[in-house]
């Protein structure tokens, strides 16, 4: 007997609950993928109840319907074209005018729906009451009560859905009405829809077209362009009677709806907690004890991340390089055994020992800042700082981690709202140098030249990300986009949650980075086997000699850097026979040397990250960038250094 | 003190100071590049409740001319101060 297949998608406001949700109702039968063709995540999972197999599709969380992010089209175009047999609309209680403001906007897309009502123990002691069963006479639609980090309600939650679904459409739910120009207006615009077919309701793409929305514009034109210039006079006739657009008119009289079905849905009542949430929020976000709270918060962060990571990478690399001796005796020295080890082998280490280490520790951190609201305090303080260069203050988290290792920061950069921001953030970050980085910075400049040129790389390094992302900013496509965040209130972040997270993305890593790292190792140990090591750094010389002033041997070393940073110090020491680059390398050739290992390429692992992240066509467009900005960057030092010294 | 003075004018958000409240007036689009109207600021700020009518709570605003923490609807945003300084209110009376 095959069971029927039903699918339910989970809508609603970011930081309501609603992965919570989608966590209890799907356990480890999740799969974590991006909706076709665009940057944006979309989570699936399945479970089986009663006769049915039901997919859960947990979509982005919106404030709104209209077009202003990717998150909102997609969720508009999967509720009205791919019609999911239920939406379930998750709602804050402690904020339900704002949230009934987005469920009025589902009403309006004729979405099957009920609601749940989640957080009611946060609004409880925030002092709001929410009656559900007054919510579901007002709205006529079912409301079922939550409070998801207890896994109180989601069965209720998934049965009511059920019910719904097996009930079949409803017609019971409240109408969202409008003032009396508008409504006239709209019911106009409506009646001439209802003569074409189209993908929304008429109703809905009424009040979009007078709302000036552009992507149902340009809907409706391919059938009738006539159309939308009518609803264009039509909402400049409000806008000329309300002195406000008409876009704005019909926010504020569903705001308006939104906001007297809240107040007599809730009972306000005396706060049951002394509020710690509130004075914890002030003290995070005061004038001057705010920024000592976030440096100690982000320096312990660091400083475990890159402990835990420093040694659960030498232990895994002991494991692994423990396993050489097995290796060759069971493929012995010939030449195949050369390859498996040196390519694949060693390719895998460098993965599992750079990039895990430092990504599931991060992940869990990152999820935890995120959870728990502390994340949206650190941007509202360091806004300012990031506008410097274009950003935000959200971007200050992957640009920080930067310093660990790029390959979790940009990763990380998906905590920004834009595709452009999280480009922006992503390029900015793989400018910062890693702790490999900061291996060569020491090791050679700042151990046979002195710290103060190694500070002096560092801030010529802020100087170039700076320069650098300004630039960016200017040039990248699209509209720049300042802060509006929401600072939720703090919450105990979920651990169960938090770890099945890391999971998913510490996964998706693997299958991403994996294979690009194996491949760079194999093909750069090809070449070494075949000899051609040799005539790359010939072919190279051009550049490494003539341009940068540099022994012919850095050709090659180089090229292992693209693997890890810190090989480059590794490699050089192995070529030149020594570690004393003082009698091999003169100061100016270390500092161009440095400058160059500094910004050139980020190694293959970060470049599997940008890929996973952006595609392969961004992914190398940043990497040629680099590695041409670094070359030129290089040369022009040599060039000051030698005229000046 | 003077600043009553302002009542039932209007006044950009980031005049307001810490603890004071005002009702929105209005929010001005931007022009060319910047915050502008391409980017729908102006209907985000709406959508997230900053309708005309609406009171709003400065609570404060972070120090270097950093963004503005703000309570609207029950909820708080914080919004850089670009943006703030585009949304005019009224004082309320005293």
């Amino acid at each position: 007997m095959t069971k029927q297949k039903l699918v339910i998608a989970l809508a609603g406001n970011a930081n309501v609950g609603k992965s919570v949700i989608f966590n209890h109702l799907t356990g480890l039968h999740q799969h974590i993928g991006n909706w076709p063709g665009k940057t944006v995540e979309r989570a699936e999972g399945t479970l089986h109840f009663k006769d049915y197999t039901i997919d859960i599709v947990d979509l982005p969380g919106i404030y709104s319907l209209s077009t202003y992010s990717l998150e909102e089209v997609i969720s508009r175009k999967y509720i009205a074209i791919e019609k999911p047999d239920m939406v379930i609309n998750v709602v804050d209680a402690s904020v339900l005018e704002r949230n009934l403001f987005f469920t009025l906007q589902l009403i309006e897309l004729d979405t099957p729906m009920i609601i749940a009502v989640n957080q009611m123990d946060v609004a409880k002691k925030k002092g709001i009451e929410v009656e559900p069963e007054r919510l579901e006479k007002l709205l006529g639609i079912p409301v079922v009560p939550t409070v998801a980090t207890k896994g109180v309600g989601i069965f209720q939650l998934l049965e009511k859905a059920v019910e719904a679904i097996e009930r079949g459409p409803s017609t019971t739910h409240a109408e969202v009405k409008y003032g009396g120009e508008v409504e006239g207006k709209i019911s106009e615009v409506t009646g001439m829809l209802g003569a074409v077919h189209f993908l929304y309701p008429p109703r809905y793409a009424a009040i979009k077209l007078l709302e000036g929305d552009a992507e149902i514009e340009r809907e409706v034109s391919k059938i009738d362009s006539k159309l939308v210039s009518v609803a264009k006079k039509f909402a400049d006739e409000i806008e000329n009677l309300h002195g406000h657009s008409c876009s704005t008119v019909i926010t504020s009289e569903r705001y308006e709806l939104a906001g007297c079905i809240a107040r007599e849905a809730q009972r306000l009542v005396p706060p049951t907690t002394p509020p710690l949430e509130e004075r914890l929020h002030t003290l995070t976000t005061h004038k001057i004890a705010g920024y000592p709270i976030m440096a100690f918060s982000l320096l312990f962060i660091f400083y475990s991340i890159f402990t835990f990571g420093g040694y659960a990478s030498e232990l895994l690399n002991n494991f692994f390089y423990g396993l050489q001796p097995v290796f060759a005796d069971l493929l012995g020295s010939s030449l195949i055994g050369e390859l498996v080890w040196g390519g694949v082998v060693e390719g895998i280490i460098a993965g599992v020992t750079i990039a895990l280490p430092y990504i599931a520790p991060f992940y869990i951190i990152l999820y935890v800042l995120e959870d728990s609201g502390y994340l949206s305090r650190i941007a509202f303080l360091m806004d300012n700082v990031m506008h410097k260069i274009g950003l935000h203050g959200k971007a200050f988290i992957p640009m920080m981690l930067g310093y660990g290792c790029n390959v979790p920061a940009c990763l990380g950069c998906r905590i920004m709202e834009t595709e452009r921001e999280r480009l922006l953030a992503a390029f900015v970050t793989t400018l910062v140098p890693c702790a490999a980085r900061t291996v060569i910075i020491l090791g050679l400049v700042g151990q046979f030249l002195g710290i103060q040129w190694a500070l002096l790389l560092y801030i010529l390094n802020l100087v170039v990300i700076f320069a650098l992302g300004r630039i960016a900013f200017r040039t990248l496509p699209g509209e720049p986009t300042a802060l509006i965040m929401e600072m939720p209130s703090y919450k105990t972040p979920q651990l169960k949650t938090v770890l099945k997270e890391t999971g998913f993305r510490v996964a998706e890593f693997v299958k991403i980075a994996f294979p690009l790292i194996i491949i760079g190792s194999l093909s750069i140990k090809l070449a070494e086997i075949a000899g051609l090591l040799e005539q790359v750094a010939t072919v190279l010389s051009p550049i490494t000699v003539v341009w940068l002033g540099l022994p012919l041997i850095t050709g090659i070393t180089l090229i292992f850097g693209v693997l890890r940073k810190e090989l480059t110090l590794i490699m050089l020491a192995t070529l030149l026979g020594t570690t004393n680059f003082a009698q091999v390398l003169s100061p100016v050739q270390m500092i161009v040397f440095t400058i160059v290992v500094m910004f050139y390429v980020p190694c293959v692992s970060t470049i599997a990250a940008l890929t996973k992240e952006f595609g392969w066509k961004k992914a190398s467009f940043i990497t040629t960038f680099e590695v041409c900005f670094a070359v030129a960057l290089g040369g022009i030092v040599l060039r000051i250094l030698t005229a000046v010294m | 003190m003077h600043r009553r003075s302002l009542n039932g004018l209007e006044v950009p958000l980031t005049a307001l100071r810490d603890g004071e409240t005002g009702v929105v007036a209005s929010i001005k689009a931007g022009h060319g590049r910047g915050w502008g109207r391409g980017w729908g600021f102006e209907k985000r700020l709406m959508e997230l409740g900053l309708t005309p009518g609406t009171t709003v709570t400065v609570v404060k605003s972070a120090p270097f001319h950093g963004p503005l923490e703000i309570l609207v609807r029950g909820s708080r945003l914080a919004l850089g101060r670009g943006m703030a300084e585009r949304i005019l209110v009224e004082i309320e009376k005293q």
